[in-house]
Formats: C-alpha cells, sequence, structure tokens
C-alpha cells in the first residue's frame, strides 16, 4: 500500500459511485432505446407488420417458417404492406418446423410451433397461412405427410387457407449432410398434400424463382450459402405477392413502391454479414 | 439453423502481470500459491513464485490458442477461454479465502475495487479507440453494432445482449467488434456473485470444505444447464451464459480449496509429472481435433471435461513443486504472453475485423492459401501484441501500481475522463442505418 493509500480511507468509494453511476445511465439508456431508433425499425422488419387489410381485399398473410423465411420476411412484410394485404412474420430463427420427425431437436421446435401457430391464428386471424418447408423438415415422407395434412387441417378448422412453398436451394453443410435426403423430400410430400387437398391447400412452387442450383446467381445465397440477402428478399417478395395476388385476388404494389424502404436496413442482414 | 463457418468470442483470464523485472501474481503467502501437503519445504516462497509463473505462461498458451482460432489457424482454439475461466476461479477463490483465513473477513468493497481497477482502465481505453477506429475505418454495419452494444460492455453484461441477439446462431462476431467481450461479462458477473458466498461460506473451521462443496455442487449443476440448454438450435445461451459457464469458474474455484490442494500435495513429483504431461497433451489434442465451438459434444460435457483437466493442472502445478510441465509453462515466451493476456484479449478482435480485410493484397502477394493466411494473421497478430505491450506499459500498470501518470489521484481523474469521453463518443455519434442501394430495382422488374 502507498502513502496515498494510507492518508485516504477508502479512495475506492467515489469511483465505485462513478462507476454505478455509469454502469446504470449504460442499461437506462439502452432500455431507453436512444440508440434504438434502427434497431425498432428492424424489428418491425421481423415479427410484427401487421397491416389492416384494405386495398388488398381483407387477405391477411401469416407468415411460418425457419430463419430463411425470416429473411424474406421484411421485404414481404413491405411489399403485401405497399398492397394492402395483412401480414404477420411467424418465422423463426432456428426451427420453425411443424414435423416432429422424431429426433429430440425437431420434436422441441415442432412443438413450438404448433403453439405459436394456434396463438397467432387466434390473435391474427389470417385468411392465408403460408408454410415455408423448412429444413428442418426432416422424417420418412409418412411423417412429413401427417405434418402437412394436420397443418391443412388446422389452418382450414381456422377459415383459412394454407399455401406451401418449397425451401430454396441452400448449401449443404455438415449439419444438413445426414438429413440431406430427408430434406428432398419435404416439398415432393408438401406438394402432394396441397394437391389432395385442392379447396383448402396450394403449393407454390419457388424453384421458378430461384432455380435448383444453389451456387447459382440466380439463388441469391448470402454470405452463409443459406439465408438470402436485400436483394433476394426482394425478389422473393416480389415474386410471392405476385403468384399469392393472382390467387387472391388482390394487385401486388409496383417495386418502385417498397423495394427500397426502410426494411433494407434490418439488423437481421448485418447479422447474416451481408454487408460490412 | 446453423452454418459451418465459426468466428466465436473468446474470453481473457485473470490477468496478474506485475512489471518487469518482478514476480507475477498473487501477492505472497496466499494459501493458494503455497505448495502443500508432502511438499512444503523452506523454500516455498520461491517455489510458489515458480508455480505462478507458470499460471502466467498457462495464460500465455490460452491466448495463443484464441488469437490462433480467431485467425482461423486452430479450430479448437476457442478453448483457450475456457482455460481462463478455470484460472479465474482459482485465483479469485484462493485470494478470497486466504484474506477470509488471515483477517477473519473479506472486505467485498476493496475485493471489488481492486477487480475494477485491474480490470477497467484498459478496457475503458481499448473501447474508446476501437469506436473511433470503428467509426473511421468499420462500415455502416459494423458501427452500428459497435454503438449498440457499447452499453452492454460499459455494463459488464454484453454475454446476456449477446444471447438475446443469437450471436452465435447467426455467426454475427464477424460484424461485431465487441463480440469478444462476452467472456468479460461473464468473468465480472461471477466476480459480482461468488465472493459474497464465499465471505459466509468461507467461514470458521470448515470454511475450505464448505466452499469446495459448494463449488464442486455449483459446477454440477451447470454442467447439467449446459446439457439441457446445448440441445437448442441457437447455442448461443448455452456457450455465453454465466450460469452454464460457471462451471468453468467453479471447478478453478474447487481447485483452489485446501481438501484439492492437499490431496495434490500428496502426489510424487513423478507421478505429478506423467499427470501434467497427460492432462497437456488431452488439452493440446482438444484444442487441435475439436471442430468449433458448436460441436455438439461440448455441451454434452465436452466442455465440462476440458474444464476439469485445466483444474487439475492448474493444481498440481502450482502445489506440486518442481514440475516440469511448470518449469515449461513458466518459460519465457508463454510467460510473457500470459502477461499481456488481459490487454492483447481486448484488442486482438477489433484488429482482425478493422485490418483483415484490408489485408487482401497481402495474403495475394504471397500467393493466397494456407501461407497467406498465416502471414496476414502474423501481421494482425503483432498489431495487437504491440497495443497490448503499449497498453500494459501505460495504462494497466500505471494504474495498478500508481505509478507514472496514475499516482494519486491522477489515475482516477484520467480513467474516469476516458470513460465520459467514450460515453460522449457513443452518445454522439450518429448510428448508420444500413441497407441503401442493396436492393437494384431493376433487376426485380
Amino acid at each position: 500500500m502507498n502513502s496515498s493509500e494510507k492518508t485516504n480511507r477508502a479512495p475506492y468509494r467515489p469511483i465505485l459511485t462513478a462507476m454505478a453511476s455509469v454502469a446504470v445511465l449504460g442499461v437506462a439508456l439502452v432500455g431507453c432505446g436512444q440508440q434504438d431508433s434502427g434497431a425498432s425499425k428492424a424489428r418491425a422488419d421481423r415479427t410484427e407488420v401487421k397491416q389492416e387489410a384494405t386495398a388488398g381485399g381483407g387477405v391477411k398473410v401469416l407468415w411460418v417458417g425457419d430463419s430463411i423465411a425470416g429473411a424474406e420476411a421484411p421485404a414481404m412484410g413491405a411489399a403485401l404492406k405497399a398492397s394492402g394485404v395483412g401480414f404477420k412474420d411467424a418465422s423463426s430463427d432456428g426451427g420453425g418446423t411443424v414435423v416432429d420427425s422424431g429426433e429430440e431437436i425437431t420434436k422441441m421446435i415442432s412443438g413450438d410451433t404448433w403453439k405459436q401457430l394456434g396463438e397467432n391464428i387466434k390473435a391474427f386471424k389470417p385468411t392465408v397461412v403460408a408454410y415455408q418447408v423448412t429444413t428442418y423438415d426432416w422424417g420418412t415422407p409418412d411423417t412429413q405427410r401427417a405434418a402437412y395434412e394436420k397443418l391443412v387441417r388446422t389452418v382450414k378448422d381456422a377459415g383459412a387457407k394454407t399455401v406451401f412453398i418449397p425451401s430454396p436451394p441452400i448449401k449443404i453443410d455438415d449439419f444438413y449432410k445426414k438429413h440431406e435426403s430427408q430434406m428432398a423430400t419435404a416439398p415432393k410430400t408438401a406438394e402432394e398434400v396441397a394437391g389432395k387437398h385442392k379447396d383448402a391447400a396450394v403449393y407454390l412452387d419457388a424453384s421458378q424463382l430461384w432455380g435448383t442450383d444453389k451456387s447459382a446467381k440466380k439463388a441469391l445465397r448470402g454470405p452463409d450459402g443459406i439465408h438470402n440477402c436485400q436483394q433476394g428478399a426482394a425478389a422473393f417478395a416480389k415474386w410471392f405477392s405476385t403468384e399469392l395476388g393472382k390467387r387472391e385476388g388482390f394487385e401486388p404494389a409496383p417495386v418502385d413502391k417498397w423495394a427500397n424502404g426502410g426494411w433494407t436496413g434490418s439488423d437481421r442482414y448485418g447479422k447474416q454479414s451481408c454487408s460490412k | 439453423m446453423t452454418s459451418s463457418a465459426a468466428v466465436a468470442p473468446l474470453v481473457p483470464g485473470e490477468p496478474s502481470g506485475q512489471p518487469s523485472g518482478q514476480p507475477s501474481g498473487q501477492p505472497s503467502g496466499q494459501p493458494s500459491s503455497q505448495p502443500s501437503g508432502r511438499h512444503r519445504t523452506p523454500g516455498g516462497r520461491e517455489s510458489a513464485r515458480n508455480h505462478i509463473s507458470a499460471l502466467d505462461g498457462l495464460r500465455g498458451f490460452a491466448v495463443a490458442a484464441v488469437l490462433l482460432f480467431h485467425a482461423g489457424l486452430l479450430d479448437g482454439g476457442f478453448l483457450g477461454v475456457d482455460l481462463f475461466f478455470v484460472l479465474s476461479g482459482f485465483l479469485i477463490t484462493g485470494l478470497l479465502l486466504g484474506e477470509a483465513a488471515g483477517k477473519g473477513r473479506i472486505a467485498l468493497a476493496s475485493f471489488w475495487w481492486r477487480r475494477a481497477r485491474r480490470l477497467l482502465p484498459a478496457l475503458v481505453c481499448v473501447v474508446l479507440v476501437v469506436l473511433l477506429a470503428t467509426w473511421a475505418w468499420g462500415g455502416a454495419t459494423m458501427l452500428r453494432f459497435a454503438l449498440q452494444d457499447t452499453p452492454w460492455v460499459g455494463a459488464q453484461a454484453v454475454n446476456w445482449h449477446y444471447i438475446g441477439e443469437q450471436i452465435g446462431y447467426w455467426d454475427g462476431s464477424g460484424t461485431r467488434v465487441f463480440a469478444h467481450l462476452w467472456s468479460i461479462g461473464v468473468e465480472w458477473q461471477f466476480y459480482l456473485a461468488w465472493p459474497l458466498i464465499v465471505a459466509v461460506a468461507g467461514r470458521g473451521r470448515h470454511g475450505h470444505r464448505t466452499v469446495a462443496a459448494l463449488a464442486g455442487a455449483g459446477a454440477l449443476v451447470a454442467l447439467l444447464l449446459t446439457v439441457w440448454l446445448g440441445t437448442a438450435v441457437d447455442t448461443t445461451r448455452a456457450y455465453e451464459g454465466t450460469d452454464t459457464r460457471a462451471a468453468a469458474l467453479l471447478l478453478g474455484a474447487l481447485a483452489a480449496t485446501a481438501p484439492l490442494r492437499n490431496l495434490a500435495g500428496r502426489i510424487p513429483r513423478r507421478a505429478a509429472d506423467l499427470l501434467c504431461l497427460g492432462i497437456a497433451c488431452a488439452l493440446a489434442v482438444s484444442w487441435t481435433v475439436t471442430g468449433g465451438e458448436r460441436s455438439p459434444l461440448l455441451f454434452k460435457g465436452g466442455l465440462f471435461l476440458h474444464s476439469l483437466g485445466a483444474a487439475v493442472l492448474i493444481v498440481l502445478l502450482t502445489h506440486v513443486p518442481g514440475t516440469y510441465a511448470a518449469r515449461v509453462a513458466g518459460s519465457r515466451l508463454p510467460r510473457g504472453l500470459g502477461e499481456l493476456s488481459y490487454s492483447l484479449y481486448l484488442w486482438h478482435w477489433p484488429v482482425y475485423l478493422l485490418l483483415l480485410p484490408k489485408l487482401g493484397g497481402l495474403k495475394d502477394l504471397c500467393g493466397g492459401g494456407p501461407l497467406g493466411d498465416w502471414i496476414t494473421a502474423a501481421v494482425a497478430i503483432a498489431l495487437s501484441v504491440a497495443l497490448a505491450a503499449l497498453t500494459k506499459a501505460y495504462v494497466e500498470d500505471p494504474v495498478r501500481f500508481r505509478k507514472g501518470w496514475a499516482r494519486g489521484r491522477r489515475g482516477l481523474t484520467v480513467v474516469a475522463a476516458a470513460a465520459v469521453a467514450a460515453g460522449v463518443l457513443w452518445a454522439t455519434v450518429p448510428e448508420p442505418v444500413p441497407g441503401a442501394g442493396t436492393v437494384d430495382v431493376e433487376q426485380l422488374r
């Protein structure tokens, strides 16, 4: 201990006070959202875009899927909102599947998806539930079929229509490798189920947009080879709103109205390292 | 969903460097630094000094592993963080139990003040400079995240912020200059909670046993929590949670208690040498073969086993005198890196993020490929070491030893002014909204 310590009984007290004040101030500012204007906008892009249907003929879309669907959602929200269509993003970062393949992880995820779906249907009252086949839709074709049939039934009981969309082509990394063959049967099964329930479900083949080659430019994958960045989201939103508009009878808004909106600043694209 | 490329944030340890020419580590006479059992000798003080050098050396190995991991050159190097945690638990608990035994009580405010004086000045300096550098050279996304993360860094809780942001799931470290500071948050939260427990449980004749029982039980609970949370698609919660990573800190704490120290002290030197060799090899293999911080086995007991091995190694190095492993670990290079480890850890990640993308030309000049990777990493590491050496010499040591510019109250004034400057900078730099011009509308028509 040096002399300055000896003459000062508690030299640390003012510092502790100052540090505590700075910490409290920091937490308070975070809580106040002083730096959060962009983040709020991003959140708005991500989960919340609920637009009362007006020009869209009362159409309300509930968007369900995994984080790939989540990366498409900000642009979809903007495009559908501009078209007067209601939209709610219920995609999940990390899962989103309705298929319980028997593995612990999909049991957990699908349980959560079904729970959220029930709550969202009750609260949002969609006219369309759009389900993008997820990268966790594992299991046998029979398991997948049972889950998709249940989805169609659930949505029909709520007075809405199911729209199935296949997942875009993605990079198959070590994690997906052992499920690759199961992932390949999922879109075919979804198409088959939609064909069987023509009054209640439809299959929109997104391979018309993305193609089937994950490394092709057309696939519009981002740096991770799995999710799309802003351009891919905009392309999907335009394609989806056009296809859905044909079936649900609304006119999709022109791209100039929404394609360069605030949704492009969503933090989601920063997290995906779309730009540094 | 997971993706293969992984850049995990990594942890610094509990620094204990001393000015050059002085022995490093804890003050002499602390229980955790003393040989025990059959090895207690009249030369114990010198022996203890060697053992603390060995702990500095372990920090050196740990920080080197982290540096190589973040440069993409050592897949399991993130486990160096786990070693830092075990070292922290060991040293802090040793200090607290020593104080409880010597004075009959633990002065908690003084403990926290010493921790703050040791850790905050360098952190404030790095945050201030990195914010400025990111403003100058980082892209809009990087600056935006830096500004969002700064208050959490200041509150020593950035690990929970990153859990909320699912940073591991998104491989989001590549756009966050403070991503590595999650471990500083974990350590600070441990420093706040654990001393309270030791202050109560460490009293009396059975204090060491009680603390050992609590640390062991706590580590097992943390293991169960890790196994449970590790099954999630996003493993950030299991990887960066204070409760889950407490397993490593508490195993270190357990190793600092008398029952474990006495047990280690009864091990013959030759047997200890063999044990140290085996554990060191196992740790080295795990650093080499583990395929990233989301390897499923990590959360099924892998991290716990690594921590356990590290804890046994530490207790052997510190309580069996004259082991070969202690001499290797305490040799000049690892010890020197260990003394720089805290500042080196703070600097390396922002240096990597801001510098490496600009070294593409150098990489091409070296023909690209692995050679180019090693050369660009060497440049980034060299700059990080230089910044760390400057920070240690002109910030850490002056404040810690109240010398030079930090004599008397000046140190406090300057550090407080730097903290205020960082706060003002954070509040005044406009947060950019990225995304402008990212959509080519013509392609949509």
